[in-house]
Formats: C-alpha cells, sequence, structure tokens
C-alpha cells in the first residue's frame, strides 16, 4: 500500500497534521474502535481462550488443557469430514457463480425492454432469510409433491432423492446456495460493466475484432477486478456457510452436509461442548485469515485505494 | 427497427428467465393458501383459492404463532443497531478518508476484515457476555452484537462516499476555521447523505437475516427476530405443516420486497460503493 507517494494522500497528509495533531482523530475514531474491541476482538480472544479448556455445560467450569482440543480436532474424521464438505461447497459455489452471473451480466447488458422486471426478480433470492430459503427449497424438492420434481416427471425422466441420499444432498446444498447466490455475482459484474468506456469497444469493432475475440481479450479483462471481489466474497461466506445447511439439510444425511460452520455449532449449541466447538470455531478461522490474506495479497478491495 | 432473430431469441430467454426466477415465490404463495391435506394431494396445486382457507392460515401464522411480533422485533433491534452503527462508524469512516496517522491503512483492512469473521467464531463468547450483564432475551442482548456486525460494512461503505467529495471543500472550511469534527457535521454530513442512506440499508440488510447469534441470545417467544421465529416454526413441528411453513415464507419475503421494490438502486450502489469502480 504505497498511498503515502501519491499526490492525493500527500494532500491529506498535509492537512491531517497541521489542523489537529491527534485529537480529532481519536474523536473520530475512538467510539469506532473502542466497540469495536469490546465486541469482535475481546470476543475473538475468548473463543481462543475456550478454545484452550474444556469447557462443557455439564462441568461449568472448564480446565486449561492446552492444545489439547486442537490434537483431538486434527484425528476426528468428522472434524475433516465437516472440513471436506466446506471446501467442496466454496469451490463449487463460488465456480458455477462466478460463471452464471457473468454470463446474466453479459444478458442483461444487452438491456432489453422489460428487462428490469426480470433483474428485480432475479436479486430477491439474495435478500432472504437463509432460514427460509432451505425450507422454500425443501418445499419445491419434496419428493411426493414438490414442484420440482413433478416438473422433472411430466418430461419423463426420474428425479433425484435431492436431500435423502448422501450422494446427492451436498449437489442440492451447492445447487440452492447458488440459486440464492449468483444475483450478488451478478449485480457486481453487471455494474462495473455499465460503468466501462464504450469507447474500447467501438475501437475494437473498427479493427474489425468479433464477439468472441472482444469479450476474450477486451470485457473479461476489465472486468476481473469486479469478478474477483464477488469472487472473494462469496468464498468467504460460502466457506462459513451455516444458516441454509440449517434451513435445507441439517447438515444430513449422515453428515453428508455437516459444514465447518455447522459442526462447530452442533458440539457447541447441541452438545454444549464449547470447548471444542471454540477449537474448531477457531480453525475456521485460520483458514479463513490465511486464504483471505493470501488473497488480498492480489486483490485490492479497500475502497479509495482501488481506483 | 430491424427484428432480428438473435433479438427474438433473447427475449424469450428473458422471458423464460423471469418466469423461472419468479415460480419459487409463486410456488409458496400458492402453497399459503391451501388446506394441509390439499398440498399432499394436488400436484401441482390448482390455482382455485379459498379464501376462509388463506385468512386462516395468515391469522395463524401472524397472529397465533406471533410472525407479527418476530417482525416488529427484527425491525425494533435492526433499527436501533443500524442507527448506532451509523453514529459511530461515519465519523470513523471521515477519519479513514482525510486524515493521516500512524498504521491508518492497516487499521482500515483490519476493521474491513471483521467482515469476513465467522459468527460462528464469536456467538458463544458475545452470548456469555450478553449474559454475564443480564441482558440475555431482550433486544439491547441482540442491538449490541448487531452493532458489531455491521460497523464494519457501514464505514467501509463511507469511506467510499468520503472519498467521492474532493479535500478542497475541507480545505475551505477548515480555512475558514471549521474544526475537523465541525467539517465533518456542518459541511460532509448534508453531502454525503445518499450515502448515510446507502450504509444504513446495506447495514441493515446484513443483520436483518441473522441467525446464530439470535439463536444463542434469545430464549422466550417475546424477543424472537425474524429468522429465529421461522426456523422454531418450521423445525418444532415434525412433520412439518406445509401449508403453515409455507405461508411463513411468504410472510418473511414480503417486506423484502417491500424493501427492495423501494430501494434497489441504493442496494446496488451499496454493493458497489468504493469496491468496483
Amino acid at each position: 500500500m504505497s498511498l503515502q507517494n501519491t499526490p492525493a494522500a500527500a494532500t491529506k497528509y498535509v492537512f491531517g497534521t497541521r489542523d489537529e495533531p491527534g485529537r480529532a482523530t481519536w474523536l473520530l475514531l475512538g467510539p469506532c474502535l473502542l466497540y469495536l474491541v469490546v465486541f469482535s476482538i475481546y470476543p475473538l480472544f475468548h473463543s481462543l481462550r475456550l478454545s484452550l479448556t474444556d469447557l462443557t455445560a455439564a462441568t461449568g467450569t472448564g480446565n486449561f488443557i492446552g492444545l489439547e482440543n486442537y490434537r483431538a480436532l486434527l484425528v476426528d474424521p468428522q472434524f475433516w469430514n465437516a472440513a471436506k464438505n466446506s471446501a467442496i461447497m466454496m469451490f463449487f459455489s463460488v465456480a458455477i457463480q462466478v460463471v452464471l452471473g457473468v454470463a446474466l451480466a453479459l444478458f442483461f447488458n444487452l438491456h432489453l425492454r422489460g428487462s428490469w422486471i426480470v433483474r428485480g426478480i432475479l436479486l430477491l433470492p439474495m435478500l432472504m432469510t437463509p432460514i427460509v430459503v432451505g425450507v422454500m427449497w425443501r418445499a419445491l424438492l419434496n419428493p411426493d409433491w414438490g414442484l420440482v420434481n413433478w416438473a422433472i416427471k411430466q418430461v419423463g425422466l426420474t428425479p433425484p432423492d435431492w436431500l435423502g441420499s448422501v450422494g446427492m444432498s451436498m449437489v442440492t446444498v451447492v445447487m440452492v446456495d447458488c440459486w440464492q447466490w449468483t444475483p450478488f455475482v451478478f449485480i457486481i459484474v453487471f455494474a462495473r460493466l455499465q460503468a466501462l468506456s464504450q469507447d474500447v469497444f467501438e475501437a475494437a469493432q473498427v479493427d474489425g475484432a468479433g464477439p468472441f475475440v472482444t469479450f476474450r481479450r477486451i470485457t473479461l479483462p476489465m472486468l476481473m477486478p469486479a469478478i474477483v471481489f464477488a469472487a472473494v466474497f462469496r468464498a468467504v461466506d460460502a466457506f462459513r456457510s451455516f444458516d441454509l445447511i440449517y434451513g435445507l439439510s441439517y447438515g444430513g444425511p449422515a453428515r453428508s452436509t455437516t459444514t465447518l460452520a455447522f459442526f462447530s455449532f452442533q458440539n457447541g449449541f447441541q452438545f454444549q461442548n464449547y470447548g471444542y466447538a471454540a477449537a474448531v470455531a477457531y480453525m475456521m478461522l485460520i483458514i479463513l485469515a490465511l486464504g483471505t490474506t493470501l488473497m488480498l495479497k492480489f486483490v485490492q478491495i479497500r475502497p479509495g485505494t482501488s481506483r | 427497427m430491424n427484428v432480428r432473430p438473435g433479438r427474438v431469441i433473447a427475449y424469450l430467454f428473458l422471458i423464460v428467465l423471469g418466469i423461472v426466477g419468479a415460480a419459487p415465490f409463486l410456488y409458496l404463495a400458492v402453497l399459503s393458501t391451501k388446506k394441509r391435506i390439499e398440498i399432499l394431494a394436488q400436484v401441482p396445486p390448482t390455482l382455485n383459492f379459498n379464501w376462509t382457507q388463506v385468512t386462516k392460515n395468515y391469522n395463524e401464522v401472524l397472529f397465533s404463532q406471533g410472525m407479527l411480533s418476530f417482525t416488529l422485533n427484527s425491525t425494533i433491534v435492526v433499527g436501533a443497531a443500524t442507527a448506532a452503527a451509523i453514529v459511530i462508524g461515519t465519523p470513523a469512516a471521515y477519519a479513514f478518508s482525510r486524515l493521516r496517522f500512524r498504521h491508518s491503512e492497516r487499521l482500515a483492512s483490519t476493521i474491513l476484515s471483521m467482515r469476513f469473521m465467522p459468527p460462528i467464531a464469536v456467538a458463544i463468547p458475545l452470548f456469555l457476555m450478553v449474559k454475564a450483564v443480564g441482558l440475555q432475551d431482550s433486544y439491547p442482548g441482540l442491538i449490541l452484537p448487531y452493532i458489531a456486525f455491521s460497523l464494519p460494512l457501514v464505514v467501509w461503505i463511507m469511506i467510499g462516499f468520503f472519498d467521492e467529495i474532493p479535500n478542497e471543500i475541507d480545505e475551505a472550511a477548515l480555512i475558514d476555521g471549521c474544526t475537523r469534527v465541525g467539517v465533518l457535521w456542518h459541511v460532509m454530513l448534508p453531502i454525503v447523505r445518499p450515502g448515510l442512506v446507502t450504509a444504513a440499508l446495506f447495514g441493515a440488510l446484513f443483520i436483518w437475516n441473522e441467525f446464530l447469534v439470535a439463536l444463542y441470545v434469545i430464549d422466550s417467544r417475546a424477543f424472537q427476530t425474524i429468522s429465529l421465529g421461522a426456523a422454531t416454526l418450521v423445525s418444532a413441528q415434525r412433520p412439518i405443516d406445509w401449508n403453515i411453513a409455507a405461508t411463513v415464507g411468504v410472510v418473511t419475503v414480503i417486506p423484502i420486497l417491500l424493501f427492495s421494490l423501494f430501494v434497489q438502486r441504493y442496494i446496488v450502489r451499496g454493493l458497489t460503493a468504493g469496491a468496483v469502480k
């Protein structure tokens, strides 16, 4: 972040120091920082401390047991199962949503008459309560009377056992996640597409570039920042996905859709095994921190410095 | 105007997209008008509506099951948390946008990275904290953590909006003898009002659907929020009464529908604020 060298930053620097050294800064920043320290940073440290104890609701007080929870976790096949499920969910959700989202953005860029109505409809899912999304799709996919199975049978095919079989359940969860969140990728890429200057496209046309070459060589590179931005957001959210699982499959059948967040929740809320639950949550946090730090090495998402 | 086959196909696709997009919602709406037994018997459901049954379902969900009061609870909690987040977050965003101080970049990205924090990592400590001060099962018990959840987003969006205002405006006010805080209050806030609306809507949107922390903090039905209420309604009864579940779905979608009808442009603006120019 070499912002200090840019002219804009230099102006800021002069004005930040000449008029008020520190007081205004702390007056403006203080409440926000204090709040986040108390309600975000402290709970994180508390979680870390919890993860080093054997606290359960039954024992009441936890004893310090060092890294025992983490050791147990690394040899717990259920932890690895949850980690695998989280990874699968993250990878496929993001991949599918990016492809579909970009395709939708290009399609809506045709500016067909009346397309704003359809756009409004398509944006609805991402505003919905994930719990309700889960219940809604349980109805749509109901093996006995659901609309989707009825439609599939109408065209003479046999519908799969969407949520009842170990092989299919994760596919279904990914599918529903894509239904809910493709709009997010779509709208971000679409907004970027609207902001692109038309000159380049005209120039490409003059030079005789076909639609495919134009997309591959001009549109896609210029959309890349938006695509990466959306993908990072979706990756993080898909990785920590919990609500949708709770409403749709409750981790089953046979733990085939138990993600890390759901696994931690089961240990904490259901089995009241707080120490172990905190350790699982902390592993997620470590993975997320490593992952996002790595990603942010390549992507700049801070507003103001992104120009 | 020339009609090309490509254009026709595009319009057909648009129509199909609209139908497929709306179908799940319409399906839910139709199911919410049925008797329990009708859902199992009519595949696909027919479109003859029995208004006594419709009234019965919605009465059941809104009043007997308390969905109306859950909606009210969500509105109170989210409204208060968002207002507080705006009050605390806007000055911070202004400082990040205008003032240079040590580690400002790192501090800003730390705050923004809190947007990525998995709620499951803080849910238990937050619950224990709230419980320690006796605020479990109360509005403040949810409002306090929710302020922290929406703060990073508010700060982030507001930095984007402040960055768009030329620095010369601040300079002029400062030369005229205004203090930094005075500049923010008298000069910046009026200019940045659309930004405040966007940030507020967005902050609200992200906690409106929050579920996990509410699950820990709230025990009694009196303080349940929409997501919590919906979850208990559809998982408590087994087997699920699908007509009731569908009605719950419709009732939760209606506020979102109204919201998106009136403020769609702000949502788009918020999603893309700063980051995707």
